[in-house]
């Protein structure tokens, strides 16, 4: 099957067959050489040379992308390779655009795609389905390069961890930065940014505490004195960054630990799911405080992040159990409480977090358990969230994610797209607030309905 | 005059007798009052609200005053004009519940609360209404309700604590006081305050909490087994001696006399007629005086600073004490 002619699913490894970009045509070097008309007229006659080929195949709409094209079948096009950062794709001459064609008639007639099948994937579409990394606009610092590519290989992933990531990135950045003449530093300093921000986003959408960060510090940026001496300037920034990370971060987890872990008491059964930094450190100080009680971790692939929070657990000596999300329904009525850690919340109190957070609350909620969720004040969102897939993101293909050896070899265990199969992998989910008994915040326990009221109590203490 | 705000005067004194220096003296020998007023009482959670209340005044009070005795008759002066002032917090209750009574109206109360006795003797005034209460047991204050409703003339019947559900089809709504409101907006009141909202939401009838403001507290109750007052004993089974071995009896119907007797003595069952049983002061140890009702089932709380929904409580509190 070829997938929706319109709506390919690129992996961000690069697309699985070959080109990354469109194909130039014969004659021409490079995309960049062509006008603005010239790459139009080009578009319209591949569209052109495609419906074509597709005689009697269910058209679907063209798209408005540029960068959606459809992939020829393996079989007739080159084998799928890896791109590189940079425009790869040779100029393919015109028999090979005309191959291509053919191969794309072969395809249409081999198996006409199933309008159920376009249709699902349009639903998803609007994902942002990962991108290839491609090379960067401008002048992109090193440091940047190197994080965008961790964020697009999952080597640092959380949103705690990528916000701390990101703004360290931005401390070497600053340093490294050099006003230009007949500026000033608070104002170019953030056209400067820009670039570096989006090749982040490109790499993989921003976290809602990477935007909180960077809003601050931009807001820091403009706000700083036009008379302070550059290297002084920069230096107040830093030290901006540094107190944002402590105050916001590493603090409020402190605050969050010790009340969260007065929730915990002697004997108490503990569930939580996949892995978030704040509730590790729950867990480890209310151990570190001599209570007792056991830990069940819930887990989930493709990321089966659980394992990394059972392996710190198991090694502080708390009691743990491992089960996979399926068998949550078994052990749900042994368990006291439940704590969990989150993306961002909203102001309508709903949650955003690891895909699987949701059925939890939502088991726990039925078996009148208590749902609380530990969350520091800067990963609160004004905006509403009230579904999971008008915002969301999917999980890159591929085993990007397994740490430990397995048994099997790998190629048997790692689904990957084919004829009649599309994986999509959703990496968050949304908890309605009616399954949230508490949120732990630095600033108190807030019921979920009130989570309005953190800007109220924020802005008291800044 | 209920524990708050007796704790709030009695605090006031300690500060007039302490000879505190400085602030941080003061705040100390104030959580060290609360504390020794809180050993002296088996339900401290709205003392304790009281306290809280109080002592977060005192730190957040705007220090003008060149002296600190000065600012110290200054904070004893307000801790006494504040009690002087709840005293009245009642009546404004009452005038608020006032709207929604309506003529006719059947209302089903919980044991005795003083904030909805002056509301409903108010309502008494203009409105013809009748009043279920429950006996509330082990306690029985619903009966002192009925002899007080009853000398003025309000049409009053006791139920049985299990009859509420029975009696739910034919109130219009339901009222009750409350030992604490919380942080979650949920209520803290007297054992069967839960199953009564619990059934009043299952029949859809409003269930009204009537609530001073300084009943509010920051307690965060995640479950009835995470407040202050739950202990293991609360609900505990007791450690009954081991049955003896009896071969089983070949014919039906005859029980082994000897673990019969064994479950009670241990029980110590107070005879008395043969009709109706007690408990004994052993078993109401182990059950509890309050209970704890979730904000979802609690249609509003009537307080002195307004009427509020239960998401509104935590909004006021946060506003009330950060910072």
């Amino acid at each position: 099957m070829a997938p929706a002619p319109s709506l390919p699913i690129h992996p961000p490894n690069g697309p699985v067959n070959g080109d990354a970009s469109k194909q130039p045509p014969q004659g021409r070097s490079s995309q960049k050489s062509m006008t603005k008309a010239e790459r139009r007229e080009l578009q319209e006659k591949q569209r052109a040379a495609k419906a074509a080929a597709k005689a009697g195949g269910p058209v679907n709409g063209a798209p408005s992308k540029q960068a959606a094209k459809p992939t020829p079948q393996a079989t007739a096009a080159a084998t799928p390779k890896r791109p590189t950062k940079s425009n790869e794709a040779p100029a393919p001459t015109a028999s090979a655009l005309r191959t291509q064609t053919a191969a794309r008639a072969r395809a249409a007639s081999v198996s006409v795609p199933t309008p159920a099948n376009a249709r699902g994937l349009r639903i998803f579409s609007h994902f942002g389905l990962p991108k290839p990394v491609s090379v960067a606009k401008g002048d992109i610092h090193p440091t940047i390069l190197r994080l965008a590519l961790q964020f697009s290989e999952f080597k640092i992933t959380g949103a705690n961890a990528r916000c701390i990531a990101t703004l360290s990135a931005f401390k070497t950045v600053i340093q490294d930065y050099a006003t230009p003449p007949n500026n000033t530093l608070s104002r170019h300093l953030m056209t400067y940014l820009s670039p570096q921000i989006s090749h982040l986003v490109a790499a993989r959408p921003m976290s809602v505490t990477m935007g909180n960060a960077i809003r601050q510090l931009k807001l820091e940026i403009s706000g700083s004195d036009i008379d302070l001496p550059e290297q002084d300037a920069k230096d107040a920034l830093c030290q901006k960054i540094d107190n944002y990370i402590r105050d916001r971060i590493i603090i409020a987890d402190q605050v969050i630990e010790e009340t969260a872990g007065n929730k915990i008491k002697d004997g108490d059964v503990i569930l939580t799911y996949a892995r978030s930094s704040v509730v590790q450190k729950v867990l480890l100080g209310a151990h570190a405080e001599g209570r007792q009680f056991s830990v069940i971790v819930v887990d989930s692939r493709p990321m089966l992040e659980g394992k990394r929070l059972l392996s710190v657990l198991a090694s502080a000596g708390i009691q743990c159990t491992y089960i996979l999300l399926p068998a949550l329904g078994a052990i749900i009525t042994e368990v006291t409480l439940v704590l969990v850690g989150a993306h961002s919340i909203h102001s309508n109190g709903a949650v955003y977090s690891r895909a699987g957070t949701a059925l939890v609350a939502m088991m726990a909620k039925l078996h009148s358990v208590p749902v609380v969720v530990c969350c520091e004040t800067y990963k609160y969102s004004e905006t509403v969230q009230l579904d999971s897939f008008t915002k969301n993101e999917l999980a890159p293909q591929g085993d990007l994610f397994s740490s430990f050896p397995s048994v099997k070899a790998r190629d048997s265990l790692t689904l990957e797209n084919d004829e009649h199969l599309e994986i999509l992998n959703p990496l968050y989910d949304l908890t309605p607030p009616n399954c949230i008994t508490a949120v732990v915040t630095e600033v108190g326990v807030i019921p979920p309905n009130s989570i309005g009221s953190i800007p109220v109590a924020l802005g008291r203490l800044l | 005059m209920s524990p708050p705000l007796a704790a709030i005067l009695s605090l006031s004194q300690l500060m007039v007798e302490s000879n505190a220096g400085t602030m941080f003296e003061l705040v100390k020998e104030l959580h060290d009052g609360a504390e020794e007023l809180k050993r002296h009482t088996t339900n401290p959670i709205s003392l304790n609200a009281g306290c809280e209340l109080f002592i977060a005044f005192v730190t957040l009070f705007p220090h003008e005053s060149d002296s600190f005795a000065e600012l110290k008759t200054e904070l004893v002066k307000q801790g006494q004009k504040y009690a002087k002032e709840a005293i009245s917090y009642r009546n404004k209750i009452a005038e608020l519940m006032l709207d929604f009574i309506k003529d006719d109206s059947v209302i089903l109360t919980h044991s005795y609360s003083r904030v909805v006795m002056r509301a409903l003797l108010h309502a008494h005034k203009t409105k013809r209404i009748s009043v279920y209460v429950t006996e509330a047991r082990p306690r029985g204050l619903g009966v002192k309700t009925h002899e007080v409703l009853t000398a003025v003339g309000i049409p009053c019947t006791v139920v049985l604590d299990s009859a509420v559900a029975y009696v739910m089809d034919k109130v219009d709504f339901v009222l009750v006081g409350s030992e604490a409101v919380v942080e979650s907006g949920g209520l803290i009141n007297a054992v069967g305050s839960n199953q009564m909202a619990i059934i009043a939401k299952a029949a859809h009838k409003p269930f009204y909490a009537l609530a001073e403001s300084y009943k509010f507290h920051r307690l965060f109750p995640l479950s009835q087994y995470d407040l202050p007052t739950h202990n293991p004993s609360i609900l505990s089974f007791p450690s009954l001696p081991p049955r003896p071995f009896v071969t089983p009896p070949t014919t039906s119907g005859v029980s082994p006399p000897i673990a019969k007797s064994g479950i009670d003595e241990s029980l110590n069952v107070t005879p008395t007629s043969s009709s109706e049983r007690s408990m004994s002061a052993e078993m109401t140890a182990k059950n509890p005086d309050v209970d704890y009702t979730r904000p979802d089932l609690i249609s509003l709380v009537f307080s002195d600073v307004g009427i509020l929904t239960p998401e509104a409580i935590s909004q006021y509190l946060v506003a009330m004490f950060a910072g």
